[in-house]
């Protein structure tokens, strides 16, 4: 815009010194050969003059000649008498000459004559003499255009100098022009009063910030509303474009994935992750088929959902979701390991109850004997039906929908209850079980916890016989029980063979049984403490156990009222 | 041309990531084959020793495309000229793991395996393959001078190993047998680690373009 307003003013400032000064040349011009021709006119009659006088001889006085005149007396046939620049006798005849044939006529003529090759202008005044002879006064001057020559070199210096002072006074206005708009303040286009012919242009920027503001907006909204939603799920989202780079990513793709890379975007999947399963999957959902995986590393699964971006009948890309389904893993390992247990627990005593009735049917046994297979029969069918009613019972309690019914129970009515069937046990282990409390006890009321009474029952089974079954030879079980206003405690001490500090965590799984060696001299599912905590559990109580290897063991409940 | 050009040269790149992720797969699975006496494990080991081998036919070719085709200059002929050379390396490492798995099988039972340390070195070496790995993708100079150090680590597992294996062949000349293949195994693994300092290298090499003589330095230095 500066260049632009300089070129302009500068070709204006030029044209117009150019123009003015040709044209004050041409006027000045005029002026100047008008009198010139006024001037010889007037000479030509003061030399006629002279002439008439005293002949030819003035003529020849007056060398040398002032100015640029030139003298020449023509006879009245037009031979030349005297030229005052040529030898008169070689002169042609100037009889045709328009100026000499006019004054010959009428006493005055005159002419001009432009000379090329001299640049010259000459004008001519001519008159008659009373002799009859024509006495011709040229004067020469420099034609208009070698004037004009002549005159060019100032002429361009004063367009220099014009120029100069053009190019100046330009920059200084284009400044002052231009400084105003660069000094807008865009961001709030209306508030600037500049110059009235930016109105419209302001005003329709002020409209297209709102816009593009209101966009903003909407975007950054709508960017925090996916990132935060992305960013708070547990599963990890992957985007990535046809070339498997990555587009987009969440905070929990890179946890999942242990990605490699610090900057993630734009990064081939292949450098988050190099795990096979996840390679799979990402390059059959390229080629167009939805897949799922499941990834292992160091001990966490990570199940991996691949899914084509189809868009006009190509694949446009991939969407991953990476789930950390490591729980549920570990709970089918679980399940299955269960399983396995469960059916190799009843395998056996059906093994055995299937050999000894085959030993009777084969009539092999001995009749004496067959008393005694029969009783093994009975003792392993028993085992087969507490070893399927602690199954029952466990899978009762792993699904707790409230369907227990809930009443007020007396602890230590209930321990007494218990002791009293699993006296016999005791007795033949010569195990003595006693029954302590701790007399806080206001009423008879706070003794009593809600809870179910069958599966309490079963708990405080479990635990009593647990203690008689582990104990030595004449040893003792002491319960204990103490009720304070928010719970009420129950622990169970023995005198037992105690559980190792590294098996104490173990204790509580399905089928897990601390001296494997002992499994077959104890009799016992294996489940009894699984449902030990289950129960609790489902009280929404907690176990404590504390043991010392060969002094016995403590298991405290707490049980909340 | 240009973004053909550039796609090759992203494909190399993912090559080899994918080779030597099926490299980190030969290993664990020797190593799970070998400690785990897996027999699944040992058979994927030798499984996975024909495709690196795939992989290294198809990433030369790409490479001695783009050097015929595109006459690379500078830091991409670097790249690609260090291709080269780390999927050599690369391929020898799937070797050595497959025959860790072949030798693994004569291996089953055997109770030598737990006295030594070859579960460290495994470890060790993988862990050396990972980094040199992770360097090339992620250009990690720092990570692959790393790696290159941490070779030191393999070749000290290995020379306690080697002495270990002797003590035990002098108290129980029995156990000969087991000890010679647990000797081999540790060879190969130290190897791998060989290898995998050379993948390293051929890193360094890519981003700097400079050889060797670093190494060197840093053996003397350190």
């Amino acid at each position: 815009m500066k260049k632009r307003i300089l070129f302009f003013s500068c070709l204006l400032a030029g044209i117009s010194i150019v123009l003015t000064a040709i044209l004050i040349h041409f006027v000045v011009y005029r002026n100047l050969s008008e009198s010139q021709r006024v001037e010889v006119g007037k000479d030509a009659a003061y030399i006629a003059a002279a002439v008439e006088l005293s002949g030819e001889a003035y003529l020849k006085s007056l060398e040398p000649l002032p100015r640029e005149l030139r003298i020449t007396l023509i006879r009245p046939d037009g031979s030349v008498i005297f030229d005052s620049e040529a030898d008169a006798a070689r002169m042609e005849n100037h009889r045709d000459r328009p100026e000499i044939k006019a004054a010959l006529e009428s006493g005055v003529g005159q002419g001009a004559h432009f000379s090329r090759t001299l640049s010259k202008q000459t004008f001519y005044h001519a008159m008659r003499l009373s002799d009859g002879s024509v006495l011709r006064v040229a004067s020469a001057t420099d034609s208009v255009f070698l004037s004009f020559l002549r005159l060019i070199f100032i002429t361009l210096a004063i367009v220099a100098s014009v120029f100069a002072v053009a190019a100046t006074i330009g920059t200084r206005v284009t400044r002052l022009i231009v400084e105003p708009i660069n000094r807008l303040n865009l961001d709030a286009p209306e508030e600037n009063a500049v110059y009235d012919e930016l109105a419209p242009l302001l005003s329709r920027m002020k409209k297209q910030n709102d816009t593009i503001a209101e966009q903003m907006r909407e975007i950054r909204r709508k960017q925090i509303e996916f990132s935060a939603i992305t960013d708070n799920m547990r599963e990890g989202l992957l985007v990535l474009d046809r070339d498997a780079r990555v587009l987009s990513c969440n905070a929990s793709a890179t946890a999942l994935l242990r990605a490699r890379v610090n900057d993630p975007i734009h990064r081939n999947a292949l450098e988050w992750s190099r795990s096979e399963p996840f390679y799979r999957a990402v390059t059959s959902a390229l080629d167009g088929a939805s897949s799922e995986a499941l990834a292992e590393s160091e001990g966490k699964y990570i199940q991996i959902m691949a899914n084509p971006v189809v868009d006009a009948g190509s694949v446009q890309g991939v969407v991953v979701v990476l789930l950390d389904v490591t729980e549920r893993e570990n709970r089918e390992i679980l399940r299955r390991e269960f399983t396995a247990n469960v059916s190799h627990e009843l395998k056996t005593p059906l093994t055995a109850i299937s050999g000894y009735a085959e030993i009777i049917s084969n009539g092999v046994a001995k009749i004496e004997d067959v008393p005694v297979f029969a009783e093994k029969i009975c003792g392993e069918a028993q085992r087969l039906i507490s070893l399927i009613g602690d199954i029952v019972m466990l899978s009762k309690l792993d699904e707790d929908d409230g369907s227990h019914p809930r009443e007020a129970i007396d602890l230590k009515e209930l321990v007494e209850d218990v002791a009293a069937r699993l006296a016999e046990s005791a007795s033949k282990k010569s195990v003595t079980i006693a029954l302590s409390e701790e007399e806080s006890a206001e009423n008879a009321e706070i003794t009593k916890i809600r809870g179910v009474r069958r599966i309490l029952d079963e708990v405080v089974m479990n635990i009593l016989d647990n203690a008689i079954k582990y104990n030595v030879e004449g040893g003792s079980v002491t319960v204990f029980l103490e009720n304070t206003a928010s719970h009420a405690l129950l622990s169970v001490t023995d005198t037992g063979i105690g559980i190792p500090a590294d098996e104490q965590e173990r204790i509580f799984e399905r089928f897990y049984r601390v001296d494997k060696s002992r499994c077959s001299a104890v009799e016992g599912t294996g489940l009894g403490l699984s449902i030990v905590k289950h129960g609790v559990k489902l009280h929404g109580g907690e176990i404590e156990v504390k043991s010392t290897v060969g002094a016995g063991t403590t298991i405290t409940l707490k049980l909340p009222r | 041309m240009r973004e053909g050009y550039k796609k090759q040269l992203e494909a190399l790149h993912t090559g080899i990531i994918r080779m030597g992720a099926l490299c980190e797969d030969a290993i664990e699975c020797a190593a799970k084959g070998l400690i785990g006496e897996s027999r699944p494990y040992r058979e994927k080991a030798l499984k996975l020793k024909s495709g690196i081998e795939a992989s290294k036919h198809e990433i030369e070719e790409i490479c001695i495309r783009l050097l015929l085709r595109e006459q690379p200059v500078a830091s991409d002929l670097r790249q690609i000229t260090s291709a080269q050379m780390i999927v050599t390396d690369m391929e020898r490492i799937g070797d050595q793991a497959a025959n860790i798995a072949k030798i693994s099988s004569y291996m089953v039972g055997s109770s030598v395996k737990s006295d030594i340390h070859i579960e460290d070195m495994s470890r060790a070496t993988l862990k050396m393959l990972s980094d040199s790995v992770d360097a090339f993708v992620a250009g990690d100079l720092a990570k692959a001078r790393s790696v290159i150090v941490y070779d030191d680590v393999v070749d000290d597992l290995f020379a306690r190993i080697r002495s270990g294996l002797i003590a035990i062949v002098s108290n129980d000349s029995a156990k000969g047998e087991a000890c010679f293949n647990l000797l081999m195994i540790s060879k190969y693994l130290e190897r791998i680690g060989d290898h995998s300092a050379n993948i390293a290298e051929w890193v360094v090499y890519s981003i700097t373009g400079k050889r060797k003589r670093f190494q060197d330095d840093l053996r003397s230095g350190g």
